[in-house]
């Protein structure tokens, strides 16, 4: 038997999350979560090249928050199954011998981070045509096979997750952790080969500007990525708080804007020309809205790393004609004519693929990533650990890992 | 009988002392000897300024009276001070309106038809069509306006600026075209500080950054001790340079008008007078002031304040020949402004007041409270500067981080980009200033709209050079401390904080001197 | 961005007006001197303009309702007061049955009991008809002092240092009311009397009205200077009304000044003494000058102190 945190189908709780989940959040990663701690059985080994993982330390990504705040649009309603243990971004320790994804011998101890997607191999199933192309991150196969539909570990049911005391991987998972990196790092790894993934995604042409909207996480992976990765000039990135900034620019951002001066930050950065709208009369702008400034000219890349309207607007608003605008996280609804009358590239950059963890290994050893873990939490601690993650960037945090093993 | 300024020593008969800060004013008790240095009274204004202005234009100095200029045929411009004179606003009719129509009357009766009338703005934004009314009078206005004869001085105009030359310094001469190939160009100025007038009208006033670029620097400006005494400024020395290659080019006509001190409607009267001597009519409108400035919502004391306008009394117009006109001018300036002061002292202590050149009918966002403050009221000074070297500089103002978005684009993105880099004028000059002064968006809303040049930030900031290199403190009182120490500055709740920290660089009893300004005083320091 | 009127409304309730008012006031009448005089700053009084001091408009006080409130005042206020402090003794009055109004009353002065013990002796129509001269610079230099009192003694002001008289007591003596001058121009430090000032001499001849001298005794011992309360025990005081004069033909103001200062010397040694004696000496030209005698400062503070004798005894001449 083992301690996990389950997210399980709760029909009012799914229905106040929906409806107050904008307003009121607290409430949600509070008493109306529709999660619970359980004891239950460790998830077993069922097939070859599965092995058993205890993870470590276990993130909570911004997708997981916006599971359990409803957030998270219906879209993906079909690849999950339910109930299931949440939690993607581990790093833990093997308890069994098995093999990483290279088919390299990997004794059990090792210490392994773990690439979540559940591709075909995984679920031992012939190679989809995405999968014989190396990008297991787009498999067509993630609800079929011989383990339950869900897109990643931590959204399936027979995987178990990282917020749980015990999880079941595959082969095609695993990546080791070398011994000089230590956990905090380590389970840094996901995000950042995330990260990797979007600086790929990106195409930033040489010497050319990048807007990357937002500084949580995954905002701050991507500037570093993007810095160590990529030609790119000028990055700038719109911070709301005070402590992303800094690490915005100890990641290699050219300038960094608060979120009402984003517009303005970018201009004066591209010489762009900004156009706005004349104002309307209070009253009626309430009403009307949506008539906002907008940039001619602007960023060769713009990187929404946010998720919500706002964000993507900015950075639909202020991408040049032609560039490119990357979906990082999961997007909110926005206005699209700038990608219709700018000829927008919109393109999207989900998990990672290739080498993106070893790339990402590397980048994990060397950034300046110390502090970046800014919160543990045992996982009977669940609420407060939430709701830290909640509000981690008035709380200058970027990633709130639950513990798993401790029980202080 | 104006009384002339004077020095007060305060003492414990003193009552608290009116420092202007911002959209508001506070009463300030100041430690005891502290020195005030009061302007002079008002001088009495012209009562027959039509006739003055006939007198100076039918007998200049150094020039065949203005009828003998104009000629039937021949190609006429008119150049007029922009808005950022005089401060505040005069009532109507504006002492530029009445010059004009004279000369028009004059031009007129010689038959002359080509004439054009230009707001010499160089930089500054474009004045709207209210605006130029307001200067001009509705006869003029109506008279040139709707033909495109009165229009703003536009120095992003490829097409209408004319390269004159360059002085034997290498400074490159460029001035508006209409201007430099008329046959005659009359220059209407208001002489309202000792800085203005001279060949600051016509090198500067219808330059472009091309010309200005040479004085407006940071270089100059350390170098112009001060840039009120002319003599003994660099920036000055240059445009002289400039007016005086530009004199071999081009027949100017300068008119310069002084004012006097009544820069205070009588409603406000309490404010012009020396507190001491109060009577309980100015008491009581003095609490009334305050306490309807403090219930009033931000706009309302905004519009207020902006709504201002002041009783300006004429006390001098001289024409003719430029240098020798500014003679008679600044000294009609100094015998209005200038105080004897002996003597440097530790801690400099100014109010700045809501209004300043570039931000009439707009709002004075941080940028221009310094350079207000260590701009021009730090180099309200003759001789040396009134805090020793290395002293300290206590400023009132709020210091809100509010910018118009429609004047004052270029200095939001100089307050969050350049001035969080660094607040070094130099280090800003050498990384920054190109990149704002040819950005299109700048350039564009400069030429369309009603926006400062992009590199107007950057000039602003040079203003108060010459204080950041000299003072060694600068201390806000009641200012918005995040945009104070975006600035590289520090901000105090009260006077006492403020001298408390600034007693690391002037020890615990530090002489002190508040200049008492508005209004308008220079300050002679022997 | 909260509307004009819930920014006006927040800032009323919540108190803040009301604060930053009484803050502010607090400021003003410190600084100002609310009350006192104000103050010019040392270094700033070169520059300050001579003083031109508008006279302090007592018309108010001589309206009929002033006087009707006044007469109140008097009757019900300061006549008990004045006798639960001190014991008044009251002589020649019957001088007034002769004369009809205005005239001006002239007298020593010693202390602040004199204008109240002369207002209270006047029969009510001479009182209510009466008006009293008294220093600018003292009584007139702030508001509530000024008009306190006009209002309860009908003062009006005029300028002792400076040599002309200002031109209301003319006035006022040309409207009917009678003037009380006291022509020392200030209190006597040591309750002997100094020279008379020629104003009120110059008064009467001007305006033609007989002058009443007035002696007054007993009351530097009352309350002398620097008292603001008689001494304990009601000590008496004595008011003596002496014979009206007036000028003669071809005689200046000096001569007739010196007139009315030996007749006021006669009224207080006749008090001392008797009618008879006090006559006696005059005409020998030994009446004791109230002048101060040559001697040391505490003599002559103790002789003033000495508390008058007061005669009860009937007597023929009185």
């Amino acid at each position: 038997m083992m301690l996990a945190l389950e997210l399980f189908r709760s029909i009012p709780r799914y229905a106040a999350a929906r409806t107050l989940g904008s307003r009121m959040p607290g409430l949600l990663v509070g008493p109306m979560a529709p999660v619970r701690l359980v004891t239950r059985d460790e998830p077993p080994v069922r097939h070859d090249g599965w092995a058993r993982v205890r993870p470590l330390l276990s993130g909570i990504c911004g997708s997981d928050l916006g599971v359990v705040t409803g957030s998270t649009s219906l879209y993906f309603s079909a690849l999950v199954s339910m109930p299931f243990v949440p939690g993607h971004e581990v790093v833990g320790e093997l308890l069994d011998d098995a093999t990483d994804h290279s088919g390299a011998p990997l004794p059990r101890g090792t210490r392994v981070v773990i690439d979540p997607v559940l591709a075909c191999a995984a679920r031992g199933l012939a190679p989809c045509p995405s999968c014989a192309s190396g990008r297991t991150n787009l498999c067509n196969h993630v609800t079929v096979g011989h383990v339950s539909p869900g897109l990643q570990t931590g959204f399936c049911r027979d995987t178990g997750g990282g917020w749980g005391e015990q999880l079941v991987a595959h082969s095609s998972q695993l990546h080791p952790v070398p011994d000089d990196l230590s956990d905090e790092r380590a389970v840094l790894v996901e995000p950042i080969a995330c990260a990797v993934q979007l600086a790929r995604r990106a195409q930033v042409p040489s010497g050319g500007s990048v807007l990357v909207s937002g500084a949580g996480a995954v905002g701050l992976f991507a500037t570093l990525a993007l810095r160590e990765l990529t030609v790119a000039g000028r990055i700038t990135v719109i911070a709301k708080h005070g402590r992303q900034a800094d690490l915005a620019r100890s990641f290699g951002a050219t300038d960094v804007a608060s979120p009402d001066e984003a517009m303005r930050a970018v201009r004066r950065a591209t010489r762009a020309l900004r156009v706005a709208p004349a104002p309307l009369p209070g009253p009626a702008a309430r009403i009307v809205g949506g008539a906002g400034e907008m940039l001619l000219g602007g960023v060769d890349v713009g990187v929404d790393a946010v998720g919500s309207t706002g964000s993507l607007d900015t950075v639909l608003r202020s991408t040049r004609a032609g560039g490119r605008v990357v979906l990082s996280g999961m997007p909110a609804s926005a206005d699209l004519s700038p990608a219709w009358f700018r000829e927008l590239e919109v393109a999207g950059t989900y998990a990672s693929s290739g080498d993106a963890f070893e790339v990402a290994t590397g980048l994990a050893r060397l950034a300046p990533l110390d502090g970046v873990v800014g919160g543990r939490y045992p996982l009977h601690r669940w609420r407060e650990a939430l709701d830290h993650a909640h509000s981690a960037g008035r709380l200058g945090t970027v990633k709130v890992c639950f513990d798993v093993r401790s029980r202080a | 009988m104006s009384r002339p300024g004077f020095v007060l020593e305060v003492d414990d008969r003193t009552p608290p002392l009116v420092v202007h800060e911002g959209e508001g004013f506070r009463l300030e008790t100041f430690p005891r000897g502290t020195r005030v240095v009061y302007p002079p009274e008002s001088l009495p204004g012209i009562r027959d300024a039509d006739g003055a202005i006939r007198r100076a234009l039918l007998e200049p100095t150094n020039s065949e009276p203005l009828p003998v200029l104009l000629t039937a045929g021949m190609r006429l411009t008119i150049a007029f001070d922009d808005i950022s004179l005089p401060l505040p606003p005069m009532v109507k009719p504006d002492i530029r309106q009445r010059i004009i129509e004279q000369v028009l009357t004059m031009a007129a009766a010689a038959g002359v038809d080509d004439v054009e009338i230009i707001s010499a703005n160089a930089l500054h934004r474009r004045l709207t069509a209210a605006e130029l009314k307001d200067i001009v009078g509705e006869r003029v206005f109506r008279s040139f306006f709707p033909q495109g004869a009165l229009y703003n001085h536009d120095a992003e105009d490829p097409d209408g600026m004319l390269f004159i030359g360059e002085t034997d310094r290498g400074e490159v001469v460029e001035i508006n075209k209409r201007a430099a190939e008329s046959d005659l160009l009359v220059y209407v100025n208001v002489n309202l500080v000792a800085m203005d007038g001279g060949h600051k009208s016509v090198p500067i006033g219808l330059a472009g950054y091309k010309s200005l670029r040479h004085h407006h620097n940071s270089q100059t400006m350390v170098n112009s001790r001060s840039f009120m005494d002319h003599t003994k400024s660099a920036m000055h020395h240059s445009a002289w340079r400039m007016g005086k290659l530009l004199a071999d080019h081009l027949k100017i006509f300068t008119i310069e008008t002084t004012l006097n001190n009544d820069v205070f409607p009588d409603s406000y009267g309490f404010l012009m007078k020396r507190e001491w001597e109060w009577g309980v009519r100015d008491q009581a409108s003095m609490l009334a002031a305050r306490r309807g400035l403090a219930i009033a919502p931000k706009s309302v004391r905004h519009n207020l304040y902006q709504g201002m306008r002041a009783p300006y009394g004429l006390t001098g117009i001289n024409a003719g020949e430029t240098e020798a006109v500014h003679e008679l001018t600044v000294a009609k300036v100094h015998q209005q402004q200038m105080v004897e002061v002996q003597g440097q002292s530790d801690v400099l202590v100014m109010g700045v007041p809501y209004v300043g050149p570039y931000n009439v009918n707009s709002t004075m966002n941080p940028i221009l409270a310094t350079c207000m403050g260590l701009g021009y009221y730090f180099n309200s000074y003759r001789g040396q500067p009134v805090v020793r070297k290395g002293g300290a500089v206590i400023l009132y103002h709020p210091v809100e981080p509010d910018f118009n978005q429609l004047h004052h684009p270029s200095y939001v993105d100089f307050f969050e980009e350049v001035l969080s880099t660094s607040t070094d004028p130099a280090v800003i000059e050498a990384k920054f200033e190109q990149q704002y002064a040819t950005d299109p968006w700048y350039i564009h809303l400069y030429r369309t709209s009603h926006a400062y040049h992009g590199v107007h930030p950057f000039y602003m900031w040079y203003w108060a050079a010459h204080a950041m290199d000299h003072v060694g403190d600068v201390v806000w009182v009641g200012a918005d401390r995040k945009a104070v120490e975006r600035m590289g500055f520090r901000a105090a709740s009260s006077l006492q904080d403020a001298l408390e920290m600034v007693s690391g660089t002037v020890g615990r009893s530090p002489s002190i001197t508040y200049l008492h300004n508005p209004p308008h005083l220079i300050a002679d320091v022997r | 961005m909260t509307s004009p009127v819930v920014h006006v409304a927040k800032h009323v309730l919540s108190g803040a007006l009301l604060r930053g008012a009484r803050q502010d006031v607090r400021t003003v009448a410190r600084g100002w001197r609310w009350g006192r005089r104000s103050m010019v700053p040392r270094s700033a009084e070169p520059y300050v303009p001579a003083q031109t001091t508008e006279p302090f408009p007592t018309a108010w006080a001589r309206t009929p309702v002033a006087t009707v409130v006044r007469d109140g005042l008097q009757r019900f206020g300061l006549r008990p007061l004045m006798h639960s402090g001190i014991t008044p003794t009251v002589r020649g009055l019957d001088v007034l049955d002769q004369l009809v109004g205005p005239v001006v009353f002239v007298a020593n002065h010693t202390s602040h009991l004199d204008t109240p013990l002369i207002l209270c002796s006047l029969p009510d129509t001479w009182r209510r008809k009466t008006a009293v001269a008294a220093a600018a610079d003292y009584f007139f230099d702030t508001w509530w002092r000024a008009t306190s009192s006009a209002m309860v003694f009908n003062t009006f002001p005029i300028e002792r240092r400076s040599g002309s008289m200002s031109a209301t007591p003319g006035d006022l003596l040309a409207d009917g009311w009678n003037v009380v001058v006291f022509p020392e121009g200030t209190r006597s430090p040591d309750g002997w009397t100094r020279r008379f000032k020629p104003g009120a001499a110059f008064l009467s001849q001007t305006q033609q009205v007989p002058v009443v001298p007035v002696g007054i005794r007993g009351s530097f011992a009352a309350m002398p200077r620097g008292r603001g309360w008689p001494v304990p025990g009601r000590p008496a005081v004595t008011v003596r009304f002496g014979e009206p004069l007036l000028p003669l033909v071809g005689e200046g103001p000096r001569e007739f000044g010196a007139r009315i200062e030996n007749a006021v010397a006669l009224l207080v040694d006749e008090d001392a003494t008797t009618w008879w004696d006090a006559t006696r000496r005059a005409a020998r030209g030994q009446t004791p000058a109230m002048s101060a005698p040559d001697t040391a400062q505490w003599r002559r503070v103790w002789d003033q102190t000495r508390p008058p004798v007061v005669r009860t005894t009937r007597r023929i001449w009185r």
